[in-house]
């Protein structure tokens, strides 16, 4: 009688005691696991510190990261604002269209965009942008460095050519970590 | 034998050799310790700056691939340093502190947390680094490495053992070196000593030390040679000084025994032949006294018992002159005898001549001598007569004869009770016709003493005399003890 009466309170309060555990454990989880855009963010701005211009007019003014499109990053690409990249402080921006990204050294093409790919990529040639974008194949398109996933992990593809054509010098070691490499 | 192991036992040339080897050793030792030392320090440091690079060029590899958060980038990179086979363990930190790869060599150990501070540099066997991995100066993680120093210590073991090898081989060396060397300084040294002790024992002084260079040895070894030269002009000096002093000796001996030969042969021809006119003058004298007596009146009778009464004198004197040359002359015959009964014989004699006066005379008995006893009885005749003589005046004559012997020597002292002398006058007592009493006084020829005195030197005794006027005189005859025949 008296072990009935035990396991009585017992077992709820083992129940209980379960659910706060997995909880705790997912909480946990989530917060080791960054989600898919801000490792891509932080992506965007170690890239920025690889790459260089052959001819650089001003080394000195800021960096001016622009995304075109509809951000998929909403406000994680925020905290990159400010932060400096080989000397030039990083400004975000986001031009509603390509007549309006006259400045920028970066260019985060997001997949609202993929229809005009090609101008965009003529255009950032011409102005010597550097171009990324997570719209799959872009390196293939002409884009410079594209996002890929590889089951769980984010890895990236850099055209060569591009770069270039751009007048970019891309670091080595950045290469070595590019899961492909278009040269 | 342990005495001989002492450092004062130890001969020069192993001094020197212990002195220049302990030296050399002492200073092998340092240079091996301070260079061991310098080794270590110096490789420690380079140890420290190859891991330093390596750790320097690994930071600049691994930057992109940890910002990029690439894994197996980092691996691939990291596990290039497997080759290194000193590194224990290798660990690539993100910027907040997590492990973000790791490369261990044998055994699994965890990577420390770098968020706190953890030893660094040489410690237990290990040196350990944390470099940070920058990229645009900002730091992106860290690269923690551990090597472990089995190297360090092997290259160290290797460096002692051929620095010791080298500084025994340098000391073997050193040792054949030293043996060499040594004799330069231990040499002349030794050359010298054996040359003294040569000299030392052989009493040569011809010898000379051989002089080499002009250094403190070679000024001792010609010192030297300068005082044996000295000490040998000395010795021909001397040597010459006394040949010409033995010579001269002789040369006075030999004419000293003539004259003394000359003389004695005088004396007793003298005596003899002044016999002969004495024995006229007295045979006459006689003859007058016997045939022609009455016609002499009173004064020629007083003049000639005076001439006789001067003949019997001047015959005693010649009796006496020529026992002196007799037992100047006569040579030695020696035998023991007992002078105990000798001075006895004397005594009654003497006792038997004598008569008037009351006489104790005490003799030691058994008193031995060797000598000739013929002479001896002069000898002691004639001090006996004296001692008889002299207490003559006295009312008892009391006369004591005793014998002290000490070492070698045996000494008899006659002892009177008679008028004794002045001892001021005591070196004129043995000298022949020295008189210290007036003829009138006591009779006597002045001779007697002499003979005795000659007797005893014979017999290469002494004799001497003490006294006090009016007390008595005690003569001592010393006589060496001489062994039974001679």
């Amino acid at each position: 009688m008296s072990s009935n009466t035990a396991g009585g309170y017992f077992l709820p309060l083992l129940k209980y005691f379960v659910a706060l555990l997995l909880c705790a454990g997912l909480l946990s989880a989530q917060a080791s696991v960054r989600s898919e855009y801000e490792v891509k963010a932080a992506f965007l701005y170690n890239f920025t510190r690889f790459i260089s211009w052959t001819e650089q007019p001003d080394n000195k003014a800021a960096l001016k990261v622009c995304v075109i499109g509809d951000t998929p990053f909403g406000n994680l690409l925020q905290p990159l604002a400010g932060r400096t990249s080989q000397g030039r402080a990083l400004e975000i921006t986001n031009p509603d269209n390509i007549a309006a990204k006259q400045g920028c050294n970066v260019v985060f093409v997001s997949e609202s965009e993929s229809r005009n790919l090609p101008a965009i990529i003529a255009q950032a040639e011409a102005q010597k942008i550097i171009t990324i974008s997570d719209i799959p194949n872009f390196v293939d398109s002409g884009g410079i460095i594209g996002y890929v996933k590889q089951g769980n992990v984010i890895r990236f593809e850099i055209n060569l050519l591009a770069a270039n054509a751009v007048g970019l010098n891309i670091n080595s070691r950045l290469l070595e970590l590019a899961s492909r490499v278009i040269r | 034998m342990t005495r001989h192991w002492q450092w004062r036992y130890w001969p020069l040339k192993a001094k020197l050799l212990f002195l220049t080897l302990s030296t050399s050793t002492l200073g092998i030792v340092l240079v091996c310790a301070s260079l061991i030392v310098v080794e270590n320090k110096s490789y420690q440091r380079q140890l420290e700056s190859e891991l330093h690079v390596i750790a320097g060029i690994l930071a600049e590899q691994s930057a992109a691939a940890l910002v990029f958060e690439d894994n197996n980038q980092l691996t691939s990179i990291l596990s290039s340093l497997r080759r290194i086979e000193t590194i224990r363990q290798v660990c690539v930190f993100d910027a907040s502190g997590g492990v973000m790869s790791a490369l261990n060599s044998e055994r699994e150990e965890s990577c420390p947390d770098i968020n706190y501070a953890q030893p660094m540099g040489f410690s237990d066997n290990y040196y350990r680094l944390l470099q940070p991995v920058t990229l645009d100066d900002e730091t992106v993680g860290h690269l923690y490495l551990i090597s472990d120093l089995k190297a360090l210590r092997a290259h160290i073991q290797t460096f002692i053992f051929i620095a010791l090898s080298i500084g025994a081989l340098i000391q073997l060396g050193l040792v054949f070196v030293a043996l060499k060397l040594q004799r330069v300084v231990s040499e002349p040294i030794l050359a010298l000593s054996g040359t003294a002790e040569r000299i030392a024992q052989e009493h040569d002084y011809s010898i000379r030390a051989p002089v080499s260079g002009q250094d403190e040895l070679g000024r001792l070894g010609s010192t030297f040679n300068d005082m044996i030269e000295t000490i040998q002009q000395q010795n021909r000096r001397i040597l010459e000084s006394r040949d010409s002093l033995e010579r001269i000796v002789e040369n006075r001996t030999s004419q000293l025994s003539l004259a003394n030969k000359e003389l004695e042969a005088f004396s007793y021809s003298v005596s003899h032949d002044l016999r002969q006119p004495l024995r006229a003058i007295e045979g006459f004298g006689q003859a007058l006294e016997e045939d022609c007596e009455g016609q002499l009146n009173d004064t020629g009778k007083d003049y000639l018992r005076r001439i006789r009464a001067a003949s019997v004198r001047m015959g005693n004197l010649i009796d006496g002159l020529l026992v002196l040359s007799r037992v100047s002359r006569q040579p030695l015959e020696n035998q023991r005898f007992n002078l105990s009964d000798m001075l006895q014989e004397i005594t009654e004699e003497l006792n038997d001549i004598h008569s008037p006066l009351p006489t104790d005379v005490c003799i030691q008995s058994d008193v031995w001598l060797v000598g000739d006893d013929r002479m001896l009885r002069i000898a002691f005749q004639n001090l006996l007569e004296n001692a008889w003589k002299y207490s003559a005046k006295e009312e008892k004559r009391v006369i004591d004869v005793s014998a002290t012997s000490e070492a070698n020597y045996i000494t008899i002292a006659v002892k009177d009770n008679g008028v004794g002398f002045d001892m001021r006058y005591v070196s004129k007592l043995f000298v022949a016709f020295n008189r210290l009493h007036a003829p009138s006084e006591f009779s006597g020829t002045g001779i007697g003493l002499a003979t005795v005195s000659r007797v005893i030197r014979r017999h290469s005794g002494d004799i001497f005399a003490t006294s006090d006027v009016g007390a008595g005189a005690t003569f001592y005859v010393k006589l060496p003890i001489l062994p039974d025949g001679h």
